[in-house]
């Protein structure tokens, strides 16, 4: 994002903003928030706090998870409940304003709900943040401090328990009992690798020589997910946190990495300033806390290949090379970056960490289902009225994560058709599959994964095949072309896609792209490549009917192909109003008073501008 | 495409480049980085003056520079226009966005404009997938977009850049 921020905040006192005597004003700046308008707003909340002649502290924060509000401005005074209002434009700050510093009240129109903070007192008539659906059935402990602190704040990040798991682990444990509590904590990698954290970092600990580095992945490459760029935008040092405790857990690594893909700019800046602060207090550096633990980091900008979020194409890519994935065995934990044992977690995982050494493995394995513990991040995003990034315990059913949670669908009118979790590696559930608990092996089960955490829900608007496509199209980009399945495999299933959605499809095709998905699946080198064909198996299975309709009738039923889109006007339903005539950019819609309108196929170039135009659903 | 005129690059500035990573092999990409920062795109001098510095064939070099979507071997617009298309764009509507660009500036993705102004690159996913479909532009983020509003931020560079070039 813009390297503006830092200076605009500079000049703003800024503080936690947890236990005040101050009025507080919190305003979200993650990038939903600076895309949506925080800056200007920020602004103007500066200029009116000096034309009131105000002290109150203003706070930056991260993302609290409902992107589709922003910009969110929260409001505290003191002894009272933190109030949140959304979607806030120039003309509503005025009466919020006048609303607190003026009457003492709350702006009743624009706040959505209250924030409890100890000690304080409720406003009557606003809904407490817990109890709106969109919080309702989330759990939040990654995303605990996100959009409640400041980022930059190392302060901030401190009088919410920050560092405190650090100080108990190198006072109070030894490197066994660390790895030991993180075992029992049941936590899995949040990558959507789904390996056990506690037994990589076992194997790291053994593997011999006094050598050892400690990776974080934040090369958050999946389409549709950003649950890691909320955490690192809005709750930096949490991540460092967990990387300190690894590299003590696994015998004292000396050094650390953060990749991180350079799409994230706003990211990599506060890791940067997060880093900068975690030094001057001797959290990172020599001796730390007084211990022998010396430690420190280095940030790796991607520079954009997805496969470099597989583990060893990461280490690759870190050692300056092309970022080629490697054949496992050697492990990284035996053979990583520079040939020493390397522990490589995703940001999420290592998110998790401080919070399962404070409050102990056992508190942590209480909430999940069987076999996944503990919460999961999902980024949720498409046709879903509520988008945002929310955090639930895993094995939640995906019924209420898209209904409860996220409101179900955007247009009230199109329904549910599918959800694609797991990204180009994952698959669609239609339906039918609502009811699956969300967690590594009931999705798996289902036909998709749970992967790092994205769910891009589709109505019946959208096209199956395109969307199969669309993943295709990724991975075949992304494949680094070492291994052939993967490299020619996708290519030649692209094609046959693609020829499906012109219209071109033939009989025995899904058989031909089912045998191909196994046989890029078995014999691909990496994860990449083992898990590219997913998203095909997974719509043929559930839609295969969507399928042969494109490949027999020619018809695309989600109208989004469009070599197989006709327009034609129903005669019936046509009032012969000409409403459709001058909208089309073609001229290919022609129309005589009194007379049904005509669309000519042979010009027309599917802009849907006639079906929007007409009142009367007589275009489909 | 125009004719594009490339960077004039020294062997110094290079060499000040490496030394800041104290020409360690295993720093190869972030040196690129940092040349790229420095002139908008890896010129082909460069590679063979970091090659001839690190000790690293210039096969390897083009290797390293050629397997990151991130290095670009020619200079690129004023404005580059990153349009996201990851799924949560694409499911609405990045496709358009994209169709729209090619049209009005006639460029294809990957392509800079005659006058240097624009280049189109779409780009998969920028995470912010609440804010669909949307687009980067010398690192702001523009949400929500339509081909409509796609045309009429093309509109407002293209007056700022004018407005930059006139005399003051």
């Amino acid at each position: 994002m813009d390297i503006m921020l830092t200076e605009t905040l500079e000049d703003v006192s800024v503080s936690s903003g947890m236990q005040t005597e101050l009025p507080v004003i919190h305003i979200g700046m993650a990038t939903c928030g600076l895309a949506s308008g925080a800056r200007g707003l920020l602004e103007l909340i500066k200029k009116e706090v000096e034309k009131r002649q105000l002290n109150v502290r203003i706070v930056p924060t991260g993302c609290i998870g409902m992107c589709h509000n922003e910009p969110l401005v929260d409001v505290t005074m003191p002894g009272k409940y933190r109030v949140s209002y959304k979607n806030v434009k120039p003309m509503t700050l005025n009466q919020i304003f006048e609303s607190h510093f003026g009457k003492n009240e709350f702006a009743k129109k624009y706040a959505i709900c209250q924030i409890p903070l100890a000690g304080a007192q409720p406003y009557e008539g606003l809904p407490l943040m817990e109890e709106m659906p969109f919080f309702k059935g989330q759990v939040k402990i990654v995303t605990k401090r996100c959009g409640m602190i400041d980022p930059l704040s190392i302060e901030d990040y401190i009088a919410m328990d920050g560092y405190k798991a650090l100080k108990k682990a190198l006072t109070s444990m030894t490197p066994e009992e660390v790895v030991q509590e993180v075992t029992k904590s049941g936590l899995r990698g949040r990558g959507g690798g789904g390996f056990p954290t506690g037994l990589k970092w076992s194997l790291t600990q053994k593997s011999p020589g006094p050598e050892k580095y400690v990776v974080c992945n934040a090369d958050e490459g999946d389409p549709g997910a950003f649950m890691d760029r909320s955490v690192l935008e809005g709750d930096p040092h949490a991540v460092l946190e967990g990387m300190i405790i690894a590299a003590y857990a696994v015998g004292g690594a000396q050094k650390g990495y953060i990749y991180c893909r350079a799409e994230y700019p706003l990211a990599i800046r506060h890791l940067r300033k997060a880093i900068e602060d975690a030094r001057s207090r001797n959290f990172l550096g020599n001796n730390i806390l007084g211990t022998d633990l010396c430690f420190d980091l280095e940030i790796k900008e991607g520079a954009g290949a997805y496969v470099c979020g597989e583990e060893t194409a990461l280490l690759a890519s870190i050692m300056g090379e092309r970022g080629m994935p490697w054949p496992k065995p050697p492990f990284p934990a035996q053979k990583g970056v520079w040939g020493k044992p390397s522990v490589i977690n995703n940001v999420e995982t290592l998110g998790n960490i401080g919070h399962i050494i404070l409050n102990g493995g056992d508190w942590y394995a209480s909430y999940g289902s069987e076999k996944t513990k503990g919460t999961k991040t999902f980024a949720l995003t498409g046709s879903i009225k509520n988008s945002g990034l929310i955090e639930v315990p895993a094995g939640t059913p995906l019924r209420e994560i898209i209904f409860s949670i996220g409101g179900g669908m955007v247009e009230k009118k199109i329904p549910f058709k599918a959800a694609q979790l797991g990204g180009p590696s994952g698959g669609c559930i239609p339906a039918d599959g609502l009811d699956t608990p969300v967690d590594f092996e009931n999705v798996v089960a289902a036909g998709a994964i749970m992967g790092s955490g994205g769910i891009v829900v589709m109505d019946e608007a959208a096209c199956i095949v395109d969307t199969a496509k669309f993943f295709l199209k990724f991975t075949q980009d992304e494949s680094c072309g070492e291994c052939t399945p993967c490299r020619v495999g996708s290519k030649i299933m692209l094609d046959i896609l693609t020829r499906i959605t012109e219209g071109k499809g033939q009989e025995g095709d899904l058989d031909e792209l089912v045998r191909l998905s196994m046989y890029v699946k078995s014999n691909s080198l990496c994860g990449l490549g083992g898990a590219a064909p997913n998203p095909v198996l997974s719509t043929i299975r559930y839609f295969r009917e969507e399928y042969e309709a494109h490949i027999r009738d020619k018809r695309c039923p989600g109208t989004v192909c469009n070599d197989l889109i006709k327009y034609v006007v129903i005669e019936e339903d046509c009032t012969t109003c000409g409403l459709c005539e001058p909208v089309c950019p073609s001229g290919s819609v022609t129309w005589e008073k009194g007379e049904v309108a005509h669309i000519d196929l042979t010009t027309c170039i599917r802009c849907k501008a006639c079906v929007d135009a007409c009142k009367f659903r007589a275009i489909i | 495409m125009a004719e594009t005129k490339h960077a004039e690059v020294t062997y110094e500035d290079i060499e000040e480049i490496c030394e800041e990573f104290a020409n360690r092999e295993g720093a190869v990409v972030q040196i690129l980085q940092k040349v790229q920062e420095k002139y908008g795109y890896v010129p082909a001098d460069a590679i063979e003056f970091v090659g001839e510095i690190l000790e690293i064939p210039k096969s390897k070099m083009y290797g390293v520079l050629t397997f990151y979507s991130q290095f670009y071997q020619e200079p690129r617009g004023k404005f580059v226009l990153r349009i996201c298309v990851g799924t949560a764009c694409h499911v609405r509507g990045a496709g358009l966005l994209v169709d729209k660009v090619k049209e009005e500036l006639h460029i294809e993705p990957g392509e800079n404009t005659e006058d240097m102004l624009f280049t189109l690159e779409p780009v998969a996913c920028l995470g912010s997938c609440a804010l669909a479909p949307m687009a980067m532009v010398q690192g702001t983020a523009y949400a929500k977009l339509s081909a409509d509003k796609m045309v009429s931020l093309i509109r407002q560079f293209e007056e700022e850049a004018v407005k930059q070039e006139e005399p003051v």
